[in-house]
């Protein structure tokens, strides 16, 4: 395992979200594209080489798939309503319970994107791309909610899913 | 009647001046008669033949001005302002949970006959119908039924099922087609809420009626429907005509309009009067409104049974009630019960006069080959069919009133009684109707099984299942006799909980890593309190023993009473109050040491909500009985979605579901694994109150929570305890269900370590006496034991060994 070195990205997404944090604006909803950008995309980075793919059952991968499609046209209801038929099936699935935690942050109900994301990571592998994940929808969830400081401890955590395997498993 | 009267006064001076005009002639007449008859007869055309034709004219026309128009206008009025404002109270529709079925779902026969059953398929040769199913042994053809679901419609399917082992093992199409990953049934409809007046309906347009009904029904009752014009002359010469001949009235000659008319506008006394403004409501009617929105009322409209207090009305509910189908479903068969019932809903009812129903169907099906409507071939073979009904408790409403009346509750916060009776709303709830029946079956056996042992024959029970992580209920009893409506003890009665409150002692203690840990000990010894009123409070044990120092674990497995208030005290009450208010206890604490054991009343429903944070990791859902509400035609009202709540210190928690893992291994409830006759890992928590007044079981799989409850209603001594009654039941139920493993995983700041509990110190997986058991991080043994010391050495030694050589 590599130790990936503090990138000049981190830093100006910190500070971006410390600025955020400072102008107390009312939070305007988070769309694909930013989740795209600040979430996917910089847990994709971090965890560049170690990753994990667990099996799916087909049943979870049907709804999920179809979950998919209505959060790409931007039908979130129907998309979280999917999710939810999902957990019924498999309700301890972290992967399930992030896409969860993304689409209500796209809702913009930021706290239960943080319950999903902060149950994801209980359970998950609390390392590599979910985990990375789990830490970058929790700190934009704080910052939507005007948390700044747990917004970037947040994303602290999420650098380190790379760095630290957590004890005990 | 008000309207004439008032519309009569207005003519009444015309009136009454050509009454006066008429008089005079008529006063004189009969004097004249009296003195000469045979000149007055003679005279009297010739003198006023004319006038009189004007007279009688225009008394007619005052009449007919004065009262048969006003008369009219007011019957018009009645017909159209109530058929054009008519919207029926609809009831709403109840639906469990639906089924979702996939490869690898834990699912025994029984409980898939069960869900079929409960959802009103039927049973038949060969599964061709929606709503029907075939097969047995472990392989299934179904036949799904179309429904509009929250997420969208979902078309009937076909499909092929194996189950193998007590799981899905095969889901594909019929014959030899492709797998299918996930199948969705349609949800069993569980009860309905009616209107006042309890009528039950489902409506249907007249494009969802099938041919043969809808000609069928006018072969039979209305053969002229389509050209009549309200009241139809030969069919009432042609009924005179019958009835005469048989001497008996076995025909009727009312229209399919007046028959309307009669059920919608009219009592049901028989007189001449009543005929009469039927007949020309009749006329109105066809006057006003063409025949296909005469027939589609009239399809709604009509009596079809009677089941209960309710009246089923219009033949969309008759053919759910009687077929558990569609009305476009319906074989000609079924389609002829329904034509036979308009005649006499009772007399020709299939359930309960089966003979006379079925000769009566076969007179129909003879009237519709008669018509033309069917082969003399196809009514033979439809002749030859049973009545094909489904059994009558399938139909009848509100078979799980316990769990009706937890949907009733929380609808109560957003729905008005009013509007749940008339609107028609599609009610979404979690139940699980294989999971009910099992409970019901559990409390049923349970009490019994409790009475042959010699305990009293008046117990009672409750017993509710939820699922762990979505807190969706799946199942409530809430008597001992299941079917029992009125108390219903899941939800109302609250009783003492005993030791089934304890774990949060030892959470709360958990909760301080630097101080507490499963290996610490405490002191089992008496222990005397002074209480707010200045008496002193001095609990014993169950066994009337104290057991010296001992293990907090080993105080939690055997529920010793003086260890844990002593614990409690030491960490605080206020903290344990605290805690039972964090897992959703609303009601106010009392902050007394007796609260440590128990010795507060909650509902069987409020120690589920409590224990589902523990059985989820600390992730906190409220309980839910109803996840969506829908208008009839399919739009959302509301829904109530997953929502968690994460607690703090959810390594604690995780902690503390080892030790509820420990009390069915080694503890109170140690009798458990040979009941459910499975040695998976089964969190549980007895529970027994003072005098033995109160037993309770609350166990949990990964994914099933269940709280049983046994004693008295009037809470004298009941004899019972955790383990003798409520825990019996408790896994009678569980015995029916999968039992998934609890999870142990530990979440962030907490792990597993090979310690020796005796020594209290850290240990190896191969040094005696070593075993793995759970630490809140900072709470872990700092001395090692000696074994594990040496190795330690070892290790090292080697280590400067292998550095010494480099």
């Amino acid at each position: 395992m590599t130790v990936t070195d503090f990138r000049p990205v981190s830093c100006l997404l910190l500070l971006t979200l410390l600025l955020a944090a400072c102008a107390g604006q009312s939070p305007a909803p988070i769309e694909e594209r930013e989740l795209e950008q600040r979430v996917r995309t910089p847990a994709r980075e971090d965890a560049a080489g170690v990753q994990v793919y667990p099996l799916k059952n087909p049943a979870v991968a049907e709804l999920t798939d179809q979950a998919e499609r209505a959060e790409a046209s931007g039908d979130l209801d129907q998309a979280a309503m999917l999710l939810e038929r999902a957990m019924r099936i498999q309700p301890r699935d972290p992967e399930l319970l992030q896409s969860m935690a993304e689409v209500q942050l796209q809702r913009g109900q930021y706290q239960q994107a943080l319950s999903f994301a902060t149950r994801s990571h209980d359970i998950g592998p609390r390392v590599g791309e979910l985990c990375a994940r789990n830490w970058r929808t929790m700190s934009l969830a704080h910052e939507r909610l005007g948390d700044g400081r747990a917004a970037s401890d947040a994303v602290d955590r999420a650098e380190q899913c790379m760095v630290t395997r957590p004890q005990g498993l | 009647m008000s309207p004439p009267r008032k519309a009569g006064g207005k003519k009444k001076t015309g009136r009454s001046t050509k009454k006066t005009t008429r008089k005079r002639p008529a006063k004189k007449s009969p004097a004249r008669r009296g003195s000469s008859g045979k000149r007055s007869v003679a005279a009297r055309p010739k003198r006023s033949l004319f006038g009189r034709l004007v007279r009688l004219c225009l008394l007619f026309m005052g009449l007919g001005l004065g009262l048969l128009v006003p008369w009219l206008l007011w019957l018009n009025h009645l017909v159209t302002s109530e058929f054009e404002g008519r919207k029926w109270d609809l009831p709403s529709r109840v639906y469990a949970r639906p089924l979702e079925l996939y490869e690898g779902l834990a699912m025994s026969p029984l409980a898939l006959e069960r869900e079929l059953e409960s959802a009103g398929y039927r049973k038949v040769a060969s599964a061709d119908r929606e709503g029907t199913w075939s097969g047995s042994g472990g392989n299934y053809i179904v036949f799904r039924r179309g429904f509009r679901f929250e997420d969208g419609h979902q078309e009937a399917l076909k499909f092929r099922l194996g189950l193998d082992g007590g799981r899905v093992s095969r889901l594909a199409s019929p014959a030899g087609g492709g797998g299918l990953g996930l199948v969705r049934l349609d949800p069993a409809e569980i009860a309905s809420i009616y209107p006042l007046h309890e009528e039950d309906r489902t409506l249907v347009s007249l494009d969802q009626v099938p041919d043969l009904l809808v000609t069928g029904l006018q072969a039979v009752e209305d053969r002229n429907f389509k050209h009549h014009h309200g009241v139809d002359p030969r069919g009432i010469a042609r009924a005179l005509w019958a009835n005469v001949r048989a001497r008996a009235t076995v025909q009727g000659g009312s229209t399919l309009t007046q028959q309307l008319v009669k059920n919608y506008y009219l009592s049901n006394e028989r007189s001449l009067p009543r005929k009469l403004n039927e007949a020309l409501m009749a006329l109105l009617l066809e006057w006003h409104y063409d025949k296909a929105e005469i027939l589609e009322a009239y399809l709604n409209e009509v009596f079809l049974g009677q089941q209960g207090n309710h009246a089923i009305h219009g033949f969309g509910r008759a053919s759910q009630h009687y077929f558990g189908q569609p009305l476009d479903q319906l074989e000609t068969h079924q389609v002829a019960l329904l034509v036979g019932m308009v005649k006499g809903a009772s007399l020709y009812h299939p359930r309960r006069n089966p003979e006379r129903a079925l000769a009566r169907r076969n007179q129909v099906l003879s009237s519709f080959a008669e018509t033309g409507l069917l082969s003399e071939q196809k009514a033979r073979v439809a002749r030859d069919r049973p009545l094909d009904v489904t059994p009558g408790a399938a139909a009848t409403g509100n078979r799980y009133p316990a769990f009706i009346d937890l949907v009733r509750d929380q609808l109560q916060r957003d729905y008005r009684e009013s509007d749940l009776r008339s609107e028609g709303l599609r009610i979404f709830t979690t139940l699980s109707p294989a999971e009910q029946v099992a409970a019901e079956v559990a409390v049923r056996k349970g009490m019994q099984d409790l009475a042959a042992r010699g305990l009293p024959n008046e117990l009672q029970a409750a017993l509710v299942l939820a699922d762990v992580d979505s807190g969706e209920v799946r199942a409530v009893v809430g008597d001992r006799d299941p079917t029992a409506r009125g108390f219903n003890r899941a939800l109302n009665a609250r009783r003492q909980v005993g030791s089934v409150i304890k774990p949060l002692v030892y959470l709360t203690a958990l909760e301080h890593p630097e101080r507490f840990n499963w290996l610490s000990r405490i002191e089992d010894e008496p222990i005397s309190l002074r209480q707010a009123d200045g008496t002193r409070w001095s609990p014993s044990n169950y066994d009337n023993r104290s057991h010296g120092e001992v293990s907090l674990l080993e105080a939690l497995m055997r529920s010793y009473n003086q260890a844990t208030v002593r614990l409690g005290m030491t960490v605080g009450l206020g903290e344990f109050t605290g805690k039972l208010q964090q897992l959703g206890v609303d009601r106010d604490i009392p902050g007394v040491p007796a609260t440590l054991l128990g010795a507060v009343e909650l509902t069987p429903l409020e120690v589920t909500q409590v224990y589902q944070s523990l059985a989820a990791g600390g992730f906190s859902v409220p309980l839910r009985a109803v996840v969506a509400v829908q208008t009839p035609s399919g739009e959302t009202l509301k829904r109530y979605p997953l929502r968690l709540r994460p607690l703090e210190r959810r390594d604690a928690l995780a902690v503390l579901n080892y030790g509820l893992t420990r009390v069915v291994t080694g503890g109170t409830a140690s009798a458990l694994p040979g009941l459910l006759g499975s040695e998976a890992t089964i969190a549980g928590k007895t529970g027994t109150t003072n005098e033995r007044r109160d037993s309770w079981f609350v166990g949990y799989t990964r994914d099933r929570l269940g709280v049983a409850w046994v004693g008295l209603d009037d809470n004298r001594p009941a004899g019972v305890t955790g383990s003798n009654a409520a825990m019996q039941v408790w896994a009678g139920l569980f015995r029916a269900l999968p039992l998934n493993p609890v999870s142990l995983d530990m979440p962030e700041g907490a792990h597993w370590l090979w310690v020796d509990p005796e020594q209290q110190a850290l240990s190896a997986e191969d040094c005696p006496d070593a075993i793995m058991m759970p630490f809140v991080e900072g709470s872990e043994p700092t001395t090692r034991t000696r074994c594990l010391a040496r190795r330690d050495d070892d290790d090292s030694s080697f280590w400067s060994r292998f550095f010494d050589r480099d």
